[in-house]
């Protein structure tokens, strides 16, 4: 068991201390609730593009400070955002968990006074390079973008992927990044995790003096949540520049947590993950029509997302590679999983889940995840026992319920000059 | 109580850290194993390190030694592919293999309470490979249509180009993952060749860390390792760099992209170097991290690319030194042109004493958070291993960071870095980037995506 303290100040700050002197060091972890589902239409890659801006400096912290700051004494530091959160952290070596604090507090509470139109012109252009990076100018780099078009109404918070559009990146204006940071960036809408080589009164004390100032916010806008039904498969093929064509599948299921998703996330490890697996072994060992394939479950909010996708084998044409992912489906729906098959998917989501704890970085994450996704922290102690108690018909029973076509959207990458 | 905000808080007194103990034994066949417990986590990492790489493919069958490295996974002792993958399952154990320039690597991670019948398994893999021609050929197909994917990869086509035109079709010339044609050519006689000839005791290191009993954990190594006979070493290939009088531009097409992938660089030097800590702080304040001078231009001051760096590989022997960045279209000749401009200063000896600092801080104190793990730990001690680094090289390692002055920096930048003499590798858009290059006065040479000259 992990040493845990959980408390909120009273500007509504979640705190959550995990004392472990394992190592000189100290984890600094901020999860702010918001992500690019608290976007709207028009105004699509905000969140991200934030996220970008809160390393440029706040008050009391000069332009390109922050990173100074922390690399100057032999910290290492991040932020990511995702549809539901964004996450900031920074591990330092433990005599300096004051820095982190105060680094964290200053972009929490001053971060208005020192934004400038220059700053965002710079950061909405390193972002425009990010975009271009890892989605424009590699191949397959759109398809989850495509497959959320697709999956999602337009109105829906998941239909548009972190990154946003370049068009909407290029509308952002200063007085839009002031109204995203003062209705999200606030006490009452963070969990701040610390772990590692530290005092726990002595760590309460300095975030108390860092933090406690911060004044909570009003109301939170509403965003529906609720998914409305695909009505069948929702199928396209787009050409593009790629030598071999890649099916891309989502299937929609239940939030991260539930039950369904669990038994999808052991499901997954059935179908793909290693040699053995279902569809490793049929499609790339033993038939050899596809170079590679993956399934996985995504850690999702507000509606579950279960990934598939496999490289068609040159010459292969990949209607028959979508035949025989069906056709390994339909087995797991009609005669289930094996004992040995679910206690190698049990042990690895055990395998896995410990490496996160045994790092402090993601070990805060996880610990920031639990208190912003569930309320609650202290399920880091007992996030496997769903694992634990799934049964194999609760992963057939899945298969059949879920990993149907009514229930997904494709995208199909072919190469646009065959 | 009321806090100043307006200065940085002053830190604590220091805590101490030390790089775990290390137990270590040598075989009579020459074999050699470490172990680091650490108790953190009940997880273990089993490490092999074999001392050859891809450095000893012939150009003919570049890409055996990665090719060989991924065949160990399929099929070992009495297992085929399919059971070792079930087996280790069971055990909550993943496997690893393959190959990069300078070593060829197996590894298996595990829960401590599997780790005995999870290490025979691993001795399995290591020692009684069964290396099917049948899982070559599946294994050969996948290669080529990775092979083919690159094509449209244009980190990949930059990365390529620049080696080859570095270090011609020697070693560290081609790719680890060889070319379609050599990659052809490789028969399952080769790869069983390559594995009797390097697979061998007096070649390797086994690095155990994690939850473990040192003691236990070496008499295990003894018993599954000791009767593996030893064997002489073929002579390891020296690579035949190009040399280079003045600098040059080679631009290769791809009428589709959206960004230059930009490589400028030159020849670096080996990891023996005397000069290693001073070419570390140089290029971490040069290129290496993210407050360093080159992204900071590049990416904070201009807003050219999403992270630009410079890497010196090293290598067992001198591998590349080498700027990186991916940049709009617009900005490739400005990119390049604020490259060269980093190049030119660091070796004017304008280095500050506060960049200096930060940099050496940063990679003295940022040491023990890239050691946390059971992977972490095993992972530095193949580096101690394959570059024949001290025993106490961990524990030396701030000291010696600490002691790189001003001067030393300077004069490897001098020393290391040429401005004047560098190939510029641009994958990009030619028809928007050619002719604003051509204002560099440096020559430009076309090639298609293989590498030929365009006339």
């Amino acid at each position: 068991m992990l040493a845990l303290e959980d408390y909120r100040l009273d500007n509504g700050l979640r705190v959550v201390l995990n004392e472990d002197h394992s190592a000189p060091l100290v984890a600094v972890n901020l999860w702010y609730h918001v992500g690019s589902k608290n976007e709207r239409p028009g105004r699509t890659g905000f969140a991200h593009l934030f996220e970008h801006m809160l390393f440029s400096g706040s008050k009391h912290v000069g332009n390109n400070e922050h990173f100074r700051y922390v690399q100057s004494v032999g910290g290492v530091l991040n932020g990511t955002t995702f549809f539901d959160r964004t996450n900031y952290f920074e591990t330092l070596p433990s005599n300096y968990l004051a820095l982190g604090l105060w680094l964290e507090s200053d972009r929490m509470g001053y971060f208005l006074p020192a934004l400038t139109q220059e700053k965002l012109d710079i950061q909405r252009e390193v972002v425009k390079e990010e975009r271009r990076q890892r989605y424009d100018n590699v191949p397959y780099g759109t398809a989850f973008e495509r497959l959320l078009n697709l999956g999602y109404d337009p109105d829906y918070s998941y239909h548009w992927p972190t990154i946003g559009s370049m068009e909407d990146l290029g509308a952002a204006s200063l007085d839009d990044i002031r109204e995203f940071f003062s209705t999200w960036y606030r006490p009452d809408n963070a969990t701040l995790t610390l772990i590692g080589d530290f005092a726990p009164d002595e760590a309460k004390r300095l975030v108390d003096q860092y933090f406690s100032s911060i004044p909570a916010g009003g109301s939170f806008p509403h965003f529906n949540l609720e998914r409305r039904p695909l009505n069948g498969e929702r199928r396209e093929v787009f050409p593009s520049p790629v030598q071999l064509p890649r099916v891309y599948r989502l299937y929609h299921f239940p939030k991260m947590g539930h039950p369904d998703w669990i038994a999808a996330d052991l499901l997954s490890s059935v179908l793909s993950g290693d040699k053995a697996s279902r569809l490793e072994k049929a499609l790339v060992l033993e038939q050899q029509i596809a170079t590679d394939v993956a399934a996985y479950v995504l850690p999702t909010e507000a509606t579950g997302i279960f990934m598939m996708q496999a490289t068609a084998n040159e010459g292969v044409a990949i209607d028959d590679v979508e035949k025989a992912i069906d056709a390994e489906i339909a087995r797991v729906a009609s005669d289930g999983v094996t004992a040995d098959e679910l206690t190698r998917a049990k042990n690895r989501a055990e395998v896995e889940y410990a490496h996160q704890i045994e790092n402090y970085d993601s070990r805060a994450d996880l610990i920031g995840m639990m208190s912003t996704y569930f309320g609650n922290p202290s399920m880091v102690h007992t996030w496997l026992d769903p694992y634990r108690a799934a049964t194999g018909d609760d992963l057939q029973r899945v298969a059949r319920q879920y990993l149907v076509a009514e229930n997904r959207v494709t995208s199909t990458f072919v190469p646009e000059n065959a | 109580m009321t806090i100043d905000r307006n200065v940085a808080p002053q830190p604590g007194p220091p805590r101490p850290y030390h790089f775990p103990q290390v137990v270590r034994r040598t075989l009579d066949n020459g074999l050699r194993v470490l172990v680091a417990e650490n108790h953190n986590a009940p997880l273990v990492s089993i490490r092999t390190l074999i001392r050859s790489g891809a450095d000893y493919d012939t150009p003919e069958l570049a890409g055996l030694a990665s090719l060989t490295g991924e065949l160990l996974d399929e099929g070992a002792g009495t297992r085929d592919a399919v059971r070792l993958a079930e087996d280790l399952g069971l055990l909550g154990a993943s496997l690893g293999s393959g190959a990069d320039w300078d070593a060829s690597y197996i590894s298996v991670d595990t829960l401590s309470r599997t780790f005995a019948e999870a290490f025979a398994i691993f001795a399995d893999v290591n020692r009684r490979p069964t290396l099917p021609e049948s899982s070559l050929e599946r294994v050969r197909a996948e290669r080529l249509m990775e092979l083919l994917q690159q094509r449209d990869e244009a980190g990949a086509i930059a990365g390529k180009r620049f080696s080859h035109l570095i270090y011609g079709t020697g070693a560290y010339g081609n790719t680890v993952i060889g070319n379609p044609d050599s990659v052809a050519n490789i028969g399952i006689e080769d790869v069983r060749r390559y594995y009797a000839e390097h697979y061998v005791p007096n070649n390797g290191t086994i690095v155990i860390a994690g939850d473990v009993d040192a003691d236990r954990a070496l008499d295990a190594a003894s018993r599954l390792f000791a009767d593996w006979p030893a064997a002489e070493l073929p002579t390891r290939p020296q690579i035949t760099p190009n040399s280079l009088d003045s600098s040059r531009i080679y631009l290769i097409d791809r009428p589709t992209a959206v960004q230059s992938e930009i490589r400028i660089g030159h020849l670096g030097i080996a990891r023996s170097t005397e000069d290693y800590f001073a070419l570390s702080v140089m290029n971490a304040l040069l290129g290496g991290v993210f407050n360093s001078r080159i992204n900071l231009n590049l990416r904070e001051k201009h807003g050219y690319t999403y992270g630009a760096r410079s890497t010196f590989a090293f290598r067992r022997q001198a591998g590349p030194f080498v700027v990186s960045a991916p940049v709009r279209n617009e900005v490739t000749r400005e990119s390049v042109t604020e490259v060269l401009a980093e190049l030119r200063r660091i070796r004017t000896g304008d280095v500050e004493t506060m960049e200096l600092e930060d940099t050496k801080n940063y990679l003295m104190g940022s040491f023990p958070s890239t050691v946390q793990t059971a992977s972490d730990i095993a992972g530095r001690l193949v580096d101690m291993e394959l570059y024949d680094l001290p025993t106490n090289y961990f524990d030396r390692y701030r000291e010696n960071i600490g002691a790189i002055s001003k001067h030393d920096v300077e004069h490897v930048a001098e020393k290391y870095i040429d401005p004047d003499k560098v190939i510029i590798v641009i994958v990009g858009n030619a028809s928007q980037i050619r002719e604003p290059l051509g204002t560099l006065g440096m020559p430009i040479h076309e090639l298609d995506i293989e590498g030929m000259a365009i006339a």
